[in-house]
């Protein structure tokens, strides 16, 4: 009883993205606002796969998309908004790290990680924030720019 | 292929890197670019009917921090005939660099006790491990031939995100450097803006699905010939048109852009 939808012509876009579609579409006004859609196996593979599926959440920034793999998790930290962090210690962290990736960021700021950004300037080639450390159970998050936030996740 | 953490030097012995200092006109442009040649020979068997690195051939074998412990672990498992101990001798690094803070201590007693180079830079928080390994072959490794360098990473992707985000931001960094990051299923490597660029493509050991991923600013203008879907004066960014799934046609592709990309090519399974 599952439902094939056989997009095969349409080679402008990822098979994740038909899926984004395809809930956005499907999914109720009402829902939208609370949508969280998780993407199990995003990661590892063909790298040219993976950079697709990072591109899908730039495409959907408003929707909340969260990429999941064995040892990581990633989402959008749309630069419209200030964005507040609450880690689960139980099952996330400490490793984490935001990426300025697609854009540089002129302007960074943080609270609540090891190494907090103070309107630091982002970019690759430069700096940008990885194998950094959340201290707490907070983090706070506002940039000029759109930026992917990563923490691990801990194993069982 | 092997997971490691680890960095392998490959000089030019095995194979050809043409002089990237080709000066040619390119098409539908007046302004002069230096060319830049791209191979994968480093992934073509050396030993036949054997496939992994040209870890033979590297001039010089690194490992950052933890990839000493992968090192230590898995090689092993490539001669499960053989005594463990034997095939870590016979395999292990000239140097193992970095904060330190994930190597096993049995580990860094282990290849330290057989002359493996220890450079503890643990007051370093600045700079990942990767980051560091590049400097060592840049700045401190004495002997080595550096013309015609190319540094391949095995390890480099998967795990977590951060460190592979890290990995990546260090080819950016280094962008006049050649350096190689691989995975059991991608290579991955620079194309410097200030370069028209032409990949020989090594059909017998990768491809067909590749892509150009501007990972540090847009592209307003990219240009390629030899791909499925070749790009024309082409914008690509973030959010908009990045060039995944694509697929190479011929054994030459060429890529000219206005900012540094990404090449990414599949690697073959055997």
């Amino acid at each position: 009883g599952t439902k094939i939808i056989d997009k095969s012509h349409d080679q402008d876009t990822t098979d994740l993205h038909k899926c984004i579609t395809y809930i956005w579409d499907f999914a109720p006004d009402a829902n939208k606002s609370t949508l969280c859609i998780l993407v199990a196996g995003a990661l590892g593979g063909r790298y040219d796969h993976e950079m697709g599926n990072l591109n899908v959440l730039y495409c959907f920034s408003s929707l909340r998309i969260v990429l999941l793999s064995d040892d990581s998790l990633i989402y959008l930290l749309p630069r419209t908004h200030h964005h507040e962090i609450h880690i689960q210690t139980c099952v996330e962290g400490p490793h984490c790290g935001l990426i300025p990736i697609g854009a540089p960021s002129g302007s960074s700021t943080t609270t609540g990680l090891r190494w907090n950004l103070n309107n630091t300037e982002m970019r690759f080639g430069g700096l940008i924030s990885s194998s950094n450390i959340v201290v707490g159970e907070k983090v706070t998050v506002q940039s000029d720019t759109d930026l992917l936030w990563t923490i691990s996740i801990k194993k069982l | 292929m092997l997971r490691l953490q680890s960095i392998i030097l490959a000089k030019a012995k095995h194979f050809t890197v043409p002089s990237p200092y080709s000066l040619r006109l390119v098409k539908k442009r007046t302004i002069a670019m230096d060319l830049m040649h791209h191979s994968s020979c480093f992934l073509l068997p050396t030993i036949p009917l054997q496939r992994r690195p040209s870890l033979i051939t590297a001039q010089l074998h690194l490992c950052a921090d933890g990839g000493a412990n992968r090192l230590y672990d898995e090689m092993p498992l490539f001669f499960p005939q053989e005594d463990a101990s034997d095939v870590r001798r016979r395999y292990k690094p000239d140097v193992i660099k970095g904060d330190m803070d994930s190597i096993r201590r049995e580990v860094l007693e282990f290849y330290a006790s057989l002359g493996t180079e220890i450079v503890d830079k643990s007051h370093d928080q600045d700079t990942t491990d990767l980051h560091k390994c590049v400097t060592y072959i840049r700045d401190s490794a004495s002997g080595l031939d550096k013309s015609n360098l190319c540094i391949l990473v095995v390890g480099a992707l998967g795990g977590r995100f951060d460190h592979e985000m890290g990995n990546l931001n260090v080819i950016c960094r280094f962008s006049y450097m050649r350096i190689v990051l691989l995975s059991n299923d991608s290579l991955i490597h620079l194309l410097p803006r200030t370069y028209c660029h032409e990949i020989h493509i090594q059909t017998s050991v990768e491809g067909p699905h590749c892509g150009l991923i501007p990972i540090g600013t847009p592209s307003k203008s990219s240009t390629t010939t030899g791909l499925q879907w070749d790009l024309n004066n082409t914008a690509m960014e973030f959010g908009g048109l990045v060039s995944t799934s694509n697929i190479v046609k011929e054994e030459k592709v060429t890529v000219q852009s206005d900012c540094d990309l990404l090449w990414t090519i599949s690697i073959k399974k055997l």
